[in-house]
Parts: C-alpha cells; sequence; structure tokens
C-alpha cells in the first residue's frame, strides 16, 4: 500500500545502535497506523507484567499513512508505550510538526526500546543517526531545552522533549512538542526520562507518495474545503477549546471544586471571549486547516491555549476566577512538563483534603500563587511536591479522601462531570488508559446535540461503543478530533486516495472494533478486569447541587448497567474480559 | 505587468499548517516532498515567546528571468524555464530577492503559478495566500 514508507526505525538506546526493517504491512492492514498500529507493536513487542519505568518498556512515535499529505487535520502522532500512571497501555497523540517530519526523514514509527546510561537526545536527520549528550539540558524546562535545540539546529527540526516531571518519573509527565503541544496523559513523560532521553530532535527533507497524486490532491483540496472548512468545525479556529467553557457551563457538565459541584456564577469571568481578548496569533499543526491554537499574552503570562480542559481544572475545579492564574499555572504546567488534567485533579483534590480537614496539604481552593509553585515541586519531586506526584489513587490509599479521588485505574478525571452526562461515567470507566475523554466523548451526543437523555443508562453502552469505534478509526489514520463533520464514508474515501487500496465504510468500522479489542486485550493480560472499569464514589453517593443537572447522581446500578450493555455490544464476557474467540481475530 | 495576477501573502492570516508547501511539492515533484517545494511558508515560536514567520514564495518580480545568462528563462504571465536550454548556473538562484528558486541536478526550478491556477491558493485554509 502506497501512503507508508514502509520503514520502521528501531533505536536501542542501550546499546545505541539504529537500525530500520519494514513496516509489518500485514499488520497496518488490520490496524492502518498511529494508534491502532502502535498498540499492536506493543502489544506484541512487550513481556506481560513489566515494569513501565523499566528498560524493559518501549516508547513508540508512530505516524500513519495520512501523515506528511494535504488530507486535512492529518499532522497527529501517536507516542505510546505502556504507562506507568495505570499500567495500562497508554497511547497519546500529539499535535505540532512532529509527525510530519518524522515521516519526511522517511518512518512510518520509531521505537524505542533500553536506556541511555546518562542523559542524551537522539538527533534524527534523515538516514542519520546519531547519540548526542544531553547532561547540559536535564533539569530545564521543556521551553528552554526546545529553545536551546532549535537554535542549536534550525526552525526546521522538531523537538519532543520532557521537561523537569519527566526525569522525576512522574506518573503524570507528558512529552511536549512546537512548545506548547503535548502527548499529555499518562505518564508517557517519565517513560522517556526512565530512558534518559530528554528529547528526540527530527528533521526530515525526504519524501511520502500516493497514487494518483496530482488528481488525488484535487479531491482532498475539494474535501477540504465542503467538509473540514465548515463552520460545524471551524469554531475551532475563531475560539478553540474555548468554546466548550460556554457549553459546559451551559450542559451542567463544569465542575467546580473537585468535582464537588457544578457551576461557578462567575464562570464569565474567564471564558473564552475573556481569553481572546488576549490574543497575540493564531498558530496550528502540520497539514491542519482549522488552526486551533490560541496564542495568548496576559501580562507575562504566555501559552498556546489555554485549552478547555486546563481553564476547567485551573478555574472553577480549583476555586479559581482569575484568567492570568489561568494562563500563568498553563505556562508553568507545560515548562515543567505537567498534565494539566492529572496535575489539576491531584491539587483540587489536594485543597478539598485541607478544607474538609482530612489531611492539611496546605493549600486551599483558589490560592493560585501557591497552586503554581506547588506545580513546580510536583514536577521538580521536592517537599510536598513529592507526594502529590504520585497522583490521586496513590495518594487516597496513604491519605484517605478516595471518595473524592477523581481517576480511573490512576488516571485523573478529564473536566467533564458524568452526573451530567452519564453516558460519560461509562467512557471515563471502559477507557483503555483509564479516565480519558478522547477514547469516547459521550457529552456531544448527551449534552450538546441532545440527541439521547442524559440521565438514564439507557442505551449507553451503545452510545459510547459506536462514538468509541469511531474515534479508533480516527486516530488510527492520525486525524484530529476537531474535524467534527467527519464520516466513516470520508475517511473510506481517505484511505482509498492515499493507499490505493479500496476501503469501505464496514472496513473503518471493523478496524476500529478491532482497535479496542487489542487495547482491552494489552490491560487484560496485565491482570485487568471489569472490577477495575470504575469511577469515584462521589459520583455514585452526591447529588449535585447546582446547575442544569441540579439533583442528579447516577445510582451504582446504574453505572454497571451501563457497563454489562458496553460488553454486550463488544462481545465480551460479564466479567469485562475478551472470550478467546476476539483474541484470536487481534 | 500591472494586469498580472500574481501570489500575494498576508503572514496575520497564516496558521502555519505548510500545506502549501505539500501540495506544491505533489503538483510539481510527484510526492509530498516540501524540502523541493518552490512555495513554503511556515510560522514557529521564537523561543517561545513570539510567534514567526518565514515565507518564500515567487511575486513574479522578474528578476530571474531579466538575469539569466542563456534565457532559458521566461516569462510572461508566469516563469517558465526551459530545461534544455538551463546550464544550472546558479544566476537566478544568486539573485532571487526572495529565494524561491530551487536549484537541484543542475537545473533550476521556479514556480510556474500552475499555469495560472496555483494549488497552494487553492488549499490554504485561511486566505493567507492570495492570486489576484
Amino acid at each position: 500500500m502506497l501512503g507508508y514508507q514502509n520503514k520502521v526505525l528501531r533505536i536501542d538506546l542501550s546499546k545505541k545502535t539504529a537500525k530500520t526493517e519494514p513496516l509489518r504491512m500485514d499488520w497496518a492492514e488490520k490496524y492502518i497506523g498511529s494508534k491502532g498500529l502502535t498498540i499492536k507493536y506493543l502489544y506484541e513487542e512487550l513481556k506481560p507484567g513489566i515494569d513501565p519505568l523499566s528498560e524493559d518498556n518501549k516508547l513508540i512515535f508512530m505516524t500513519g499513512p495520512m501523515t506528511g499529505t494535504t488530507v486535512p487535520c492529518s499532522g497527529k502522532l501517536s507516542v505510546a508505550g505502556k504507562s506507568p500512571a495505570t499500567g495500562t497501555i497508554c497511547d497519546c497523540s500529539i499535535g505540532g510538526h512532529a509527525a510530519l517530519r518524522i515521516k519526511y526523514a522517511g518512518y512510518d514509527a520509531i521505537i524505542i526500546e533500553g536506556a541511555l546510561n546518562k542523559p542524551g537526545y537522539l538527533l534524527i536527520e534523515d538516514d542519520n543517526i546519531s547519540f548526542e549528550d544531553g547532561s547540559e539540558l536535564w533539569g530545564k524546562g521543556c521551553h528552554e531545552t526546545e529553545a536551546i535545540l532549535i537554535d542549536k539546529y534550525d526552525h526546521d527540526y522538531s523537538v519532543l522533549t520532557i521537561g523537569p516531571a519527566g526525569e522525576t518519573l512522574s506518573g503524570m509527565a507528558c512529552i511536549t512538542s512546537d512548545y506548547y503541544r503535548q502527548a499529555g496523559r499518562g505518564g508517557m513523560g517519565s517513560v522517556m526520562g526512565s530512558k534518559n532521553l530528554k528529547a528526540v530532535v527530527v528533521k526530515g527533507t525526504g519524501k511520502v507518495e500516493i497514487p494518483n497524486i496530482v488528481d488525488a490532491v484535487k479531491r482532498i483540496a475539494e474535501i477540504e474545503r465542503e467538509d473540514t472548512l465548515l463552520e460545524d468545525n471551524t469554531f475551532v479556529f475563531d475560539l478553540g477549546t474555548t468554546a466548550f467553557l460556554e457549553a459546559c457551563q451551559d450542559g451542567g457538565i463544569l465542575p467546580y471544586k473537585n468535582f464537588s459541584d457544578t457551576t461557578d456564577e462567575n464562570w464569565t469571568e474567564y471564558n473564552g471571549d475573556v481569553l481572546m481578548e488576549k490574543l497575540a496569533g493564531k498558530r496550528g499543526c502540520g497539514s491542519c486547516g482549522l488552526g486551533c491554537g490560541n496564542f495568548l499574552k496576559i501580562g507575562d503570562a504566555i501559552c498556546e491555549g489555554p485549552e478547555y480542559e486546563t481553564i476547567a481544572a485551573f478555574g472553577p475545579n480549583a476555586g479559581n476566577r482569575d484568567p492570568e492564574a489561568i494562563v500563568k499555572a498553563n505556562q508553568v504546567a507545560d515548562d515543567m512538563g505537567l498534565d494539566t488534567i492529572s496535575a489539576g485533579d491531584v491539587l483540587n483534590w489536594a485543597m478539598e483534603m485541607t478544607e474538609k480537614g482530612i489531611y492539611d496539604f496546605g493549600i486551599h481552593f483558589g490560592e493560585m500563587d501557591k497552586y503554581i509553585e506547588y506545580l513546580k515541586m510536583m514536577a521538580k519531586g521536592e517537599g510536598i511536591g513529592k507526594e502529590l506526584a504520585m497522583g490521586v489513587k496513590k495518594l487516597a490509599e496513604k491519605y484517605g479522601g478516595s471518595d473524592f479521588a477523581m481517576h480511573v485505574k490512576g488516571l485523573e478525571y478529564p473536566q467533564y462531570e458524568p452526573r451530567g452526562s452519564w453516558g460519560m461515567s461509562l467512557a471515563y470507566a471502559v477507557s483503555d488508559r483509564g479516565a480519558c475523554h478522547m477514547r469516547a466523548y459521550a457529552p456531544n451526543e448527551e449534552v450538546f446535540a441532545a440527541s439521547i437523555p442524559p440521565y438514564t443508562p439507557e442505551g449507553k453502552g451503545e452510545l459510547v461503543f459506536n462514538l468509541a469505534q469511531f474515534n479508533a478509526v480516527k486516530f488510527s489514520l492520525c486525524i484530529c478530533d476537531f474535524w467534527a463533520t467527519l464520516s466513516m464514508d470520508t475517511m473510506a474515501e481517505l484511505m482509498t486516495l492515499v493507499t490505493g487500496k479500496e476501503w469501505t465504510a464496514d472496513d473503518m468500522a471493523e478496524v476500529g472494533t478491532r482497535v479496542i479489542n487489542i487495547a482491552r486485550a494489552f490491560n487484560q493480560r496485565e491482570g485487568f478486569t471489569a472490577k477495575d472499569d470504575t469511577a469515584p464514589k462521589r459520583i455514585f453517593n452526591d447529588a449535585l447541587k447546582n446547575g442544569p443537572a441540579a439533583g442528579q447522581k447516577i445510582p451504582e446500578e446504574a453505572f454497571e448497567d451501563m457497563k454489562q450493555q458496553y460488553y454486550a455490544v463488544m462481545g465480551w464476557n460479564a466479567d469485562g474480559t475478551l472470550p478467546d474467540s476476539l483474541i484470536a481475530t487481534l | 505587468m500591472g494586469n498580472v495576477k500574481r501570489l500575494r501573502f498576508t503572514k496575520q492570516k497564516c496558521i502555519g499548517c505548510q500545506l502549501c508547501g505539500q501540495v506544491c511539492s505533489a503538483t510539481h515533484e510527484g510526492a509530498f516532498v516540501p524540502s523541493k517545494a518552490r512555495v513554503f511558508i511556515e510560522t514557529y515560536y521564537d523561543k517561545g515567546g513570539d510567534l514567526k514567520y518565514k515565507d518564500s514564495y515567487c511575486n513574479l518580480c522578474g528578476i530571474c528571468f531579466k538575469n539569466c545568462p542563456t534565457g532559458a528563462i521566461s516569462m510572461d504571465d508566469k516563469i517558465l524555464v526551459d530545461h534544455d536550454v538551463c546550464i544550472g548556473c546558479g544566476t537566478c538562484a544568486a539573485k532571487c530577492p526572495r529565494k524561491v528558486v530551487r536549484l537541484r541536478e543542475e537545473k533550476s526550478y521556479i514556480c510556474d503559478t500552475c499555469n495560472g491556477d496555483p494549488m497552494c491558493v487553492k488549499v490554504c485554509p485561511q486566505g493567507a495566500l492570495i492570486f489576484e
């Protein structure tokens, strides 16, 4: 199939060797690329039970057949390994330009094995691979590290780097590129840190080929005009994800003070309109016409974003309504290499612990100067920050407060209150990497489109399956979530254009189901079953008091009902495991 | 010259997607290979703190045409390079004020505006590149 480079770069950091091998095209036919294909590689190559922070873990950067082409929104890169936060499979998707440069350098994927014996970085210039000394970069933030490396090389290089959080092996350490783009969740930054790998620097000058390219780019340009650059999608250019703030507020799913409630009557003080007044520029990812990145400056505080997740985590959920503090905290977390969702949930939990008198972490809701200092301490593993860097699951096991420790399998909750969108509690519970909003985004149907009633278990198994199957395909093609009008038919047409092999919508759907199954099979092999598909007790026990979803809580029986519906749709056993017949299809 | 359509770029509208260079190379080189594209525009964060732009596109100034010692370059409402005549001397590339002449294998490659219907303009999602 065209679209691929048919080449994998395999790096052994322990031996300092770089070898190339053909891409497993038999696997690519079943899993396409990006998310699906990287999980297949890890499923085949990682031994069960390994320590995610040992040399036995692998870190994979995986592109897809559309990477480097003009297919809209195709600039994302999958970053995957076994997660130190959860012990599950974990694939992240990072924007920017790194995916394109890896592909133009000639590779579908980079598989990184072993560990360096001292800090270093990997330099990839097409066929030339070298292992460079990184001792002077170690300890530096993501932003300074990228600035030094870009200064040394040039702007046509991409830098993927970790900050102090990755070096201290925190489960909430991310990998950063283009300064403000992250492979955010599940601690992929600490997998890189455990390998003493501070950065990957890549430049590519080669080509990507697809069949009948002159006609194909004309058709792709039509698709861009007719399907991508529509008002339903271009709101991400106008407002970015800040638009979700108002939508979630109006829908009763904007969490407040560590998910103790929803709704902040003063939310307009930090909404998208307020933030957009501080816009200093727009920047998107490679191959994307939507350009969601809002480059903001408020006083000394600078960031690209803040994204909805960060606004919610550092805003209402932290009891804060100062937009400058949100941007400043975002800037610090990005520089430290911390996932803003997990770090935010941890601090918000710690503030509730303090205010409830269960344990005094020395921080109260709304104390943003301290919040920002705590973020630095968490990343550097200093003082109380070293404790907080454990994540809410382990913290609650040690200090109490597990009823309101917002996580699934050790991955902290994204900022959508599930009591106002019951399907989201199921989506968080069955997601392949712990609580994640990118696997199945139920609020779209339950709240924004209101196509299915939100406060009932009815139909939620099928809803979450349909959403998860679609996203599993989309992320295996490396296409971004923000192309909201994308359909299975369009994905099939794009695959046909790029690979030269005929794909149908049914073929795509089959891949989606297979990708969900192999991720589940990986986790099953690690011992995960239905008992791990959980929700925090707060969701079951405490009714929301304010907002459109006031009075709502999710009865535990309803939650279990939704899980069983989902397992049934997937053809899984009642204990959440895959029958052997399904494992045989992987 | 006054009525000739030419590429124009508005940096405030550019989001740095680089679709222009991709589609240019697809059209002229038969592959996505932006390093060989005749238009290349990128944006970057200078040390993370300022958004900067690098633009490289032909605006039909004609300096290459006027300086070509062999007459390989013709210019009507577009630039064309006759590769049978071009000796790859590099004068055009050296004189080009926008550094958009690509030299390889002793031949010069210059934007031909896709014969008056530039693909880079067609794919530019935000109207940063226009042809008028």
